[in-house]
């Protein structure tokens, strides 16, 4: 039960009160055929946020700040996407923000104790392996999708949280050293950055170049966190030979990048507008006739745009919603990820997963936003919770879930299986 | 646009700005509830020596000579990275991660032990009581 229930209230109402003055613009100042799709849409997303509100009780957290900020984003998503090219209920876009949900709780239970977590580290590694191995038998070399009957799921997304895992570390972790030649090394470090290498190659070969920035991220966060810990104290020495270890790579993977990353390094999209650049003049065009406040709820253009729901979403938004509500669903996002600043995790390990966690989110969105800006090349990645996606929703709410566990921790330690007692022999001498 | 969508829009917007702004607040009252857990999780303890005392704040405590340890116990006679306290259960453990002059509590060298209230734990030159926390209020 929360532990300060006025303050609970406060959050539902004021949460309660964000989704109804956004319906309440979709009514007054919408483009929609009849009444009913707008009240369908109020009668979901209210439900939602009231079912949330009482099912997040039954979980006993010390902090709910975070269950609070996801649903209000999950439901302005929802809002968002049902509004595009004109009001009516996306229900597709609904369900996977319930599943976004559920993950999100699975996400929290599993890792709110650290010290089971450490014990499982080697079936994190494995389950990355298995995952690296259906993306090799199964997307084929140029696609990273596996298709169904009716949807397709991306397997390469469900190796971020476990990637984040594998790069989280304990204080105790870092001190099993061993000694090779003159010097002293921790072989999970290794394994951590033979992992990463593998995952690079295999994002390489399926030419899924997009997700490449969010693992280095993460791998970036976890490796800085090694070599810095506890106090992180930076060393400089440190940080600048891994500066300039990255500038390298980066010249190097620019220098060998397939032939289309290279074009849309270069390309011009305003003497492109119809080929190449057609997405990202659209998506500027978008956002500068939204202007401050948007063109209203429906009434953009847009929705006429490959992608326009996912790739371009904050485009989408920013169109029909205005600049400034797009910049605050982004500082919404940015304050969900940066509570751990406020309510600082007590173990290292929980630190350096937040710190994981927020790399992800931090660099997924600045791809997607500054690609739609045209600051840098268009890489179709998505927003975390905005976008469209079955495989982003459900990861998402996974990792937000992992953000949870590391603000209400358990410490622990795993029941171990008791040891038989050895049978006494019948000879033995016994008083 | 006429004004009433204009005005419409910006309540939207004062109206996320306002619920962003009451969650902000919500997480900062949560921080002392999360604080009060965390005592009850360690028990309220702290580690003391003459004129110094410090605070374990977090579940897994490095003492040392180095710049970077959480404990920082100047003293040649402490090695780099000492020992290590860990809590779990609600109980404090201290654990020796290859020192050059060991761990002693209350006169014993050990490699790994559980810490009692009062114990006295001696690492090189340096000896320090792990005792209950103390309020700087009451005399």
């Amino acid at each position: 039960m929360y532990a300060n229930p006025v303050a609970y209230i406060f959050s539902c109402i004021f949460v309660l009160l964000a989704h109804c003055s956004m319906l309440a613009n979709i009514y007054f100042n919408g483009n929609y055929e009849t009444i009913n799709s707008v009240i369908v849409l109020g009668a979901a997303v209210l439900i939602l946020d009231i079912v949330y509100f009482i099912l997040m009780l039954f979980f006993k957290q010390i902090s709910y700040a975070v269950d609070f900020l996801l649903i209000l984003i999950l439901n302005m998503s929802v809002i968002f996407q049902s509004c595009f090219g004109g009001v009516s209920f996306n229900l597709r876009h609904y369900i996977t923000c319930i599943a976004a949900l559920a993950a999100c709780k699975v996400g929290f239970l599993f890792c709110r104790n650290y010290k089971w977590l450490q014990d499982q580290k080697l079936y994190i590694y494995g389950g990355i392996g298995v995952l690296m191995v259906v993306i090799l038998l199964f997307t084929g070399a140029r696609s990273m999708w596996i298709d169904f009957d009716g949807f397709s799921i991306q397997p390469s997304e469900f190796i971020k949280p476990l990637f984040v895992l594998a790069c989280s570390t304990s204080i105790m972790d870092q001190q099993r050293k061993h000694k090779i030649l003159f010097f002293n090394v921790v072989y999970e470090n290794f394994a951590l950055f033979g992992l990463t290498a593998a995952i690079v190659l295999l994002q390489w070969w399926c030419r899924d170049l997009g997700s490449l920035p969010t693992f280095m991220g993460i791998y970036a966060s976890g490796f800085l966190l090694r070599i810095c810990y506890p106090k992180a104290k930076f060393s400089k020495k440190k940080l600048i030979a891994a500066g300039a270890l990255l500038i390298a790579v980066g010249l190097v993977a620019m220098k060998f990048a397939p032939e289309y990353v290279q074009h849309r390094l270069h390309v011009d999209i305003w003497s492109d507008k119809t080929g190449d650049g057609y997405q990202q003049s659209q998506a500027l065009i978008g956002i500068a006739s939204g202007g401050w406040f948007g063109v209203g709820a429906g009434k953009g253009n847009l929705c006429n745009v490959f992608a326009y729901d996912c790739d371009i979403v904050f485009s989408t938004i920013c169109e029909e919603w205005g600049l400034l509500y797009g910049l605050m669903m982004v500082c919404v996002i940015l304050i969900m990820i940066a509570i751990p600043l406020i309510n600082p995790p007590r173990s290292y390990f929980h630190g350096t997963m937040s710190a994981g966690v927020c790399a992800a989110f931090v660099v997924q969105m600045a791809l997607n936003i500054f690609g739609s800006c045209n600051l840098i090349p268009f890489t179709g990645v998505t927003i975390p919770f905005i976008s469209t996606g079955g495989s982003s929703m459900v990861v998402s709410g996974l990792m937000i879930g992992m953000l949870m566990a590391c603000q209400s921790p358990v410490f622990k330690e795993p029941k171990k299986p008791k040891k038989k007692a050895k049978p006494v022999p019948a000879w033995r001498w016994t008083e | 646009m006429n004004s009433l969508n204009l005005i419409l829009c910006a309540v939207a917007a004062a109206a996320l700005d306002l619920c962003t702004l009451i969650l902000i607040i919500t997480a900062y009252r949560e921080k002392r509830s999360a604080t009060k857990n965390w005592d009850w999780i360690a028990n309220s303890m702290e580690l003391a020596e003459q004129g110094m005392v410090y605070e374990l704040g977090c579940d897994e405590i490095l003492i040392g000579r180095h710049a970077s340890a959480d404990i920082r116990l100047p003293d040649l006679s402490v090695s780099r990275y000492h020992a290590m306290l860990t809590v779990s259960n609600g109980r404090w453990t201290i654990i020796d991660i290859g020192s050059k002059s060991g761990v002693f509590v209350n006169g014993n060298l050990v490699n790994e032990a559980v810490l009692h209230e009062n114990d006295i734990i001696k690492l090189g030159n340096r000896r320090l009581i792990f005792r209950k926390r103390r309020n700087d209020n009451v005399r």
